[in-house]
């Protein structure tokens, strides 16, 4: 490091290192992000009966799947988080890189699931219900890619043992994400 | 708060392996639980038993599923006092919201407003059902037996007036105001033609004000005619 690193991320005022402080704020304001879209989609869905015709045509197995898919991501990143605490940095960004396998096939069976649907006429201005569909699980594939990018980032410090303390925080904010994808099967997939 | 102290070492003490597959086995009832209710419904016919199971299964899971992430995974449970209240905060302004907005996206009418373009979408999803999506551009018609006095003052009404004079409710707020049909002026620059015309495509198709939308998604052909003809009854002779 050819500067010192800025005071705030060794500092802990609050009782909680202040690196992990800022990722549970960063996930305050995206509760409030997902919660807006959720909660919209959820009141919209309930004064329009008719959305269930069109929610018919989305495929609870490929939706199952991808929760299977994140959920699995979750796990390996927790296992990666557990070795970083025992300043395994290698394992750590192994798992890691697994957890990077998971959201590439997330994003794969999701892209193979979008073409499927717009090439049958299903696309964002088809109907309220595909305009929900698509803008919340486009917003929750930003968030899959993004985590993607950094975990790819802190994997590699990792590798070297550096700035293990990161590898829980990308964690904590996977886990969000797949947390997301929880209720997101449900409401777009299996209440038909 | 002493319990707090050393909390984020790995002492924790979770089983993540057996956490991961009580997540997996509830995904698995989760899929499953909504199939049985079909199953439910078909054999006895009876409606609510099987809501209640796709309820449960589908959405309590998902509840269950995302509080062993969060506690386990996300090691909230070992997390500081502040932090649970930060987030649920967060969680109460989406409470918030959900409350005030959904009694007015959930209904579609109410003390003298009435949601014109989600009653039509509820009208025009229920009876063309799947096709809707497919032939989108096929004009699906609002099927509830046409009248095109009452259509007029439901739909126009509130722009138009019921007299066609430019003074609806919403009307009086727009720029530019729509005309009155009683206006000998308005009638000196208009034929049948674009009347029809600008109900059918919109204004904004012969250079007029785009809040006067395209009714072709709501209304058929025929419909569209009676409209004009009820819209020249307004025409002073
Ligand atoms: C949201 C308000 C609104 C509603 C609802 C509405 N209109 Fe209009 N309409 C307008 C406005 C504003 C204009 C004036 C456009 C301009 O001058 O550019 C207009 C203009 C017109 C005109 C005159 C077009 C011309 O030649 O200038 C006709 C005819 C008309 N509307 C028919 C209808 C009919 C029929 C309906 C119901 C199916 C309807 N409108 C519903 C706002 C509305």
């Amino acid at each position: 490091m050819a500067f010192p690193k800025p005071q705030a991320t060794l500092r802990s005022a609050t009782g909680i290192p202040t690196g992990r402080l800022a990722v549970w704020w960063l996930l305050a304001s995206e509760v409030v992000i997902f919660g807006g879209v959720l909660g919209s989609y959820l009141m919209h869905r309930l004064g329009h009966p008719e959305w269930a015709d069109a929610a018919i045509h989305t495929n609870t197995w490929i939706g199952a799947t991808n929760t299977f898919v994140l959920l699995t991501s979750s796990f390996t990143a927790v296992l990666a988080h557990q070795a970083a605490e025992r300043g395994d940095g290698k394992t750590a960004a192994k798992f890691l890189l697994f957890t990077i396998g998971g959201a590439f096939t997330f994003l794969g069976i999701k892209s193979y699931e979008w073409w499927y649907e717009i090439s049958h006429g299903y696309t964002i201005t088809s109907n309220g219900f595909w305009a929900f569909y698509y803008t919340a699980a486009g917003l929750h594939a930003l968030h899959v890619i993004a985590g993607a990018i950094i975990m790819g980032i802190v994997a590699f410090d990792a590798w070297r043992n550096l700035e293990l303390q990161r590898v829980e925080l990308i964690g904590i904010y996977w886990h969000f994400v797949d947390v997301v994808w929880i209720f997101l099967f449900p409401l777009l997939y299996i209440a038909k | 708060m002493s319990d707090h102290q050393e909390h984020h070492d790995d002492g924790h003490h979770v089983n993540y392996f057996k956490i991961y597959i009580i997540l997996l086995v509830l995904l698995v009832i989760s899929v499953v639980g909504p199939i049985v209710a079909d199953v439910i419904r078909e054999v006895t016919g009876v409606a609510w038993v099987a809501t209640l199971l796709t309820l449960v299964t589908a959405f309590g899971i998902a509840v269950y599923k995302a509080k062993l992430v969060i506690e386990n995974f996300m090691h909230l449970k070992w997390e500081k006092r502040i932090m649970k209240w930060m987030l649920t905060t967060s969680l109460l302004l989406m409470a918030l919201m959900f409350a005030g907005i959904s009694p007015d996206v959930m209904n579609h009418e109410g003390n003298n407003w009435r949601n014109v373009a989600a009653e039509a979408a509820v009208a025009r999803g229920i009876d063309s059902g799947e096709e809707e999506v497919v032939e989108e551009d096929t004009a699906p018609a609002v099927e509830v037996a046409f009248d095109v006095e009452s259509m007029f003052n439901i739909v126009c009404a509130t722009c138009h007036g019921s007299e066609g004079l430019g003074d609806g409710p919403a009307g009086a707020a727009l720029d530019p105001r729509p005309a009155s049909f009683a206006d000998p002026e308005f009638w000196e620059t208009r034929d049948r033609d674009r009347i029809v015309q600008v109900i059918t495509n919109g204004a904004a198709s012969v250079g007029g004000s785009p809040l006067m939308v395209a009714w072709s998604a709501s209304f058929d052909e025929g419909q569209i005619q009676e409209f004009a003809d009820y819209v020249q009854t307004f025409r002073p002779n």
